[in-house]
């Protein structure tokens, strides 16, 4: 049963004695993760260590001795530098930063406060900025508490620039600069503190004691908020909500209650599936696609969700629908296929606990979400999730849903279509092949960390080393825009090459799933090899390491005339070189 | 019985038997009690049995008698 994932998060002990026996398992997701910080950090690395491996991440770590995040980060022969993490927490704390003044802010010389702020801010400023410059890690600073308490009393609202305002003004900078440097990141700690009560964090006999700031049984919830930077970096964030209906999205059951007594609207019973409704609409707003699986009368079923009047969730904000008397599973798997979407990419809500244990069975991958029986946890559950973090909303991310809509279309297209070749021709397919284009990175940087079925060799570069490939004379860096007849599809391809003087080498070769199946892949290598053949080039050489995702693209180089030689696949340039005809492929 | 709960919230922090938990247990004979974990065994004992140790209290602690000795002027029982 270790594939259940529970949400229940434990008390920091358990995290503490779980940290010793877990042995370190070959999980193919390994992260650095460094913890500097201004206090007592212990049971960090444990927590984290334990957390990882229930989601099947290795994690190394490190947590840099106590309050010594200036010389951490200053001294570049420090065990942090040594260290190489691919992410470091920064913890300092309201009191640390602000010294006395956490205590006596005077109520006269604004000047002052002001300038000391700066300071304080541009001291901050400087180790961020030397983190991303000689470290190359990506950071995520927490932001500050707040104080509750002032010396003022009442009359801090009436003065320009006290205590409070100083930490918000702290805060607001923080995140102006982590808006100008990509790899930072600021946690609102200050929004932690207010979720679970400053007195319920703070125990000032444990500060007095051992400079603990974060009362211990709150540690495994920071972490567990922690795991949601360490998802995405390694492309484990998910894709797609799938929700049951009655009692789910609302309340009662359609087949038994019928239209008129079902629950959702602005009544007691009805509004915690208002709110749960509009939290997974937000949801989709940022690109998480939404499908339906319940059993249940289809006609019955679409009325509501078409004509309750109370319904935030309407037919067009799902991308798949799926309300029939087939089981679960199959359900599940289908609408995986549909939306080219790996069931790891899958969160589901479903009220009634056999069905979620089914699905737990049969496909553990799927994060089954355990509910309580009370409906108006419903909404704070989904909230505190940490699956749905990207590092980045790109354009293309906006658009997805459209592109899933256009893909329904288009498979409706297809059904009609007597012959493939026909089908193909009529999408009118464009492919513009972009070279090492610095604006593309950050896109490329995406489908790198998460395409999972076509990709030859799944190798997942972070961003900053693309740029380095980008720059480099003996690489290429490329991608593909796909557009056809029912709109763009933005970019669905990356290719990296290594050149040498007569040979290039494909180091990595993906497409993303949802142009699979379009011979888009053999347009586009086609283009390389014709690239290859106008600048002299004799021979092209790829890999095809297998995972447990990438079955669709094993067949791939042979199919396209590739020859097997020892590890690796060839291609002469001598031999002739095919684009399917219902492509139309461009270099830009 | 105060005294297995004790002994359990014990072991379960430590990660020990609790059959190797007594009240001369100490960190020189447990291999996890450290300053660290010592105040989580504190935190643990104080929301199981529901009271609260002042800071002085706390700072006196060197032996799992310690922890019965306080708690039974706080009115936990240990018959």
């Amino acid at each position: 049963m270790e594939f259940i994932k529970n949400m229940e998060i434990k008390k920091l002990s358990h995290y503490m004695n779980q940290a010793k026996i877990i042995k370190p398992k070959n999980h193919k997701n390994k992260i650095r993760i460094a913890f500097v910080g201004s206090f007592t950090l212990n049971g960090f690395e444990e927590t984290i260590q334990v957390q990882c491996n229930d989601e099947k991440i290795n994690c190394t770590t490190y947590n840099s001795p106590y309050n010594q995040f200036n010389q951490e980060v200053l001294n570049e022969n420090s065990n942090l530098y040594k260290f190489k993490p691919d992410i470091i927490f920064l913890l300092i704390d309201t009191r640390t930063i602000l010294e006395d003044s956490f205590y006596f802010s005077n109520i006269d010389y604004e000047d002052e406060k002001k300038k000391y702020a700066i300071k304080k801010f541009n001291e901050i400023k400087n180790l961020i900025e030397i983190v991303t410059k000689k470290i190359q890690s990506k950071i995520v600073i927490t932001n500050f508490t707040i104080p509750t308490y002032t010396s003022l009393g009442i009359y801090e609202s009436k003065i320009e620039y006290g205590i409070k305002e100083i930490i918000l003004d702290l805060n607001k900078k923080l995140k102006i600069l982590s808006k100008d440097i990509d790899s930072c990141y600021v946690y609102d700690f200050n929004s932690f503190v207010t979720r679970f009560g400053e007195k319920n964090i703070l125990d000032y006999k444990k500060m007095n004691y051992g400079d603990i700031k974060i009362n211990f049984d709150m540690i495994p919830y920071l972490i567990y908020d922690f795991l949601g930077y360490v998802k995405p970096i390694l492309g484990l964030n998910k894709k797609c909500i799938v929700l049951d209906l009655d009692n789910t999205l609302w309340g009662n059951i359609i087949g038994e209650d019928g239209f008129e007594g079902i629950q959702i609207g602005p009544y007691p019973e009805g509004r915690s599936f208002v709110e749960f409704q509009k939290v997974i609409k937000s949801l989709s707003e940022n690109g998480i696609i939404l499908a339906i699986n319940s059993k249940n009368n289809q006609k019955d079923a679409m009325k509501v969700i078409n004509e309750h009047p109370h319904m935030v969730l309407r037919e067009k904000d799902f991308s798949c629908i799926k309300i029939n008397w087939n089981d679960k599973i199959s359900n599940m798997k289908q609408i995986s296929n549909e939306l080219n979407i790996g069931l790891d990419s899958i969160v589901f809500f479903d009220d009634d606990p056999v069905n979620r244990e089914l699905l737990r069975m049969s496909i553990p991958e799927i994060n089954t979400i355990e509910l309580p029986r009370d409906s108006s946890t419903y909404a704070q559950i989904l909230r505190n999730l940490n699956d749905f973090n990207t590092l980045k909303i790109t354009k293309d991310d906006m658009e997805r849903k459209i592109m899933y809509g256009q893909e329904q279309n288009r498979q409706k297209l297809e059904s009609n279509t007597e012959n493939l070749n026909e089908y193909l021709k009529k999408l009118n397919i464009k492919i513009k092949i972009k070279l090492d284009d610095k604006i593309t990175i950050s896109r490329i940087s995406q489908l790198i960390l998460k395409t999972n079925q076509f990709n030859l060799t799944t190798k997942r570069y972070p961003e900053e080393q693309i740029k380095e490939f980008v720059e480099n004379e003996t690489m290429i860096v490329g991608c593909s825009e796909v557009e056809d007849k029912f709109g763009e599809n933005g970019i669905t391809n990356v290719f990296i090459i290594k050149t040498k003087s007569n040979e290039w080498v494909i180091d990595t070769f993906l497409l993303s799933c949802r142009v699979m199946g379009r011979g888009i892949e053999e347009g586009i290598l086609g283009k390389i090899l014709e690239i290859a053949k106008s600048k002299g080039i004799e021979k092209i050489t790829a890999t095809f390491i297998p995972t447990e995702k990438n079955k669709p693209s094993e067949n791939f180089l042979e199919n396209y005339g590739f020859k097997k030689e020892k590890e690796n696949w060839v291609f002469l340039l001598k031999n002739k070189i095919k684009i399917p005809d219902h492509l139309q492929v461009e270099l830009k | 019985m105060n005294e297995n709960k004790l002994f359990e919230i014990v072991a379960r922090v430590f990660n020990v038997s609790i059959d190797e938990i007594n009240y001369e247990s100490n960190p020189e004979n447990i291999e996890n009690w450290d300053s660290f974990t010592g105040y989580i065994l504190l935190d643990e004992i104080e929301t199981n049995f529901n009271v609260k140790f002042t800071m002085d209290e706390s700072l006196e602690i060197e032996k799992i008698n310690d922890f019965k000795n306080i708690l039974k002027k706080k009115g936990i029982n240990f018959e």
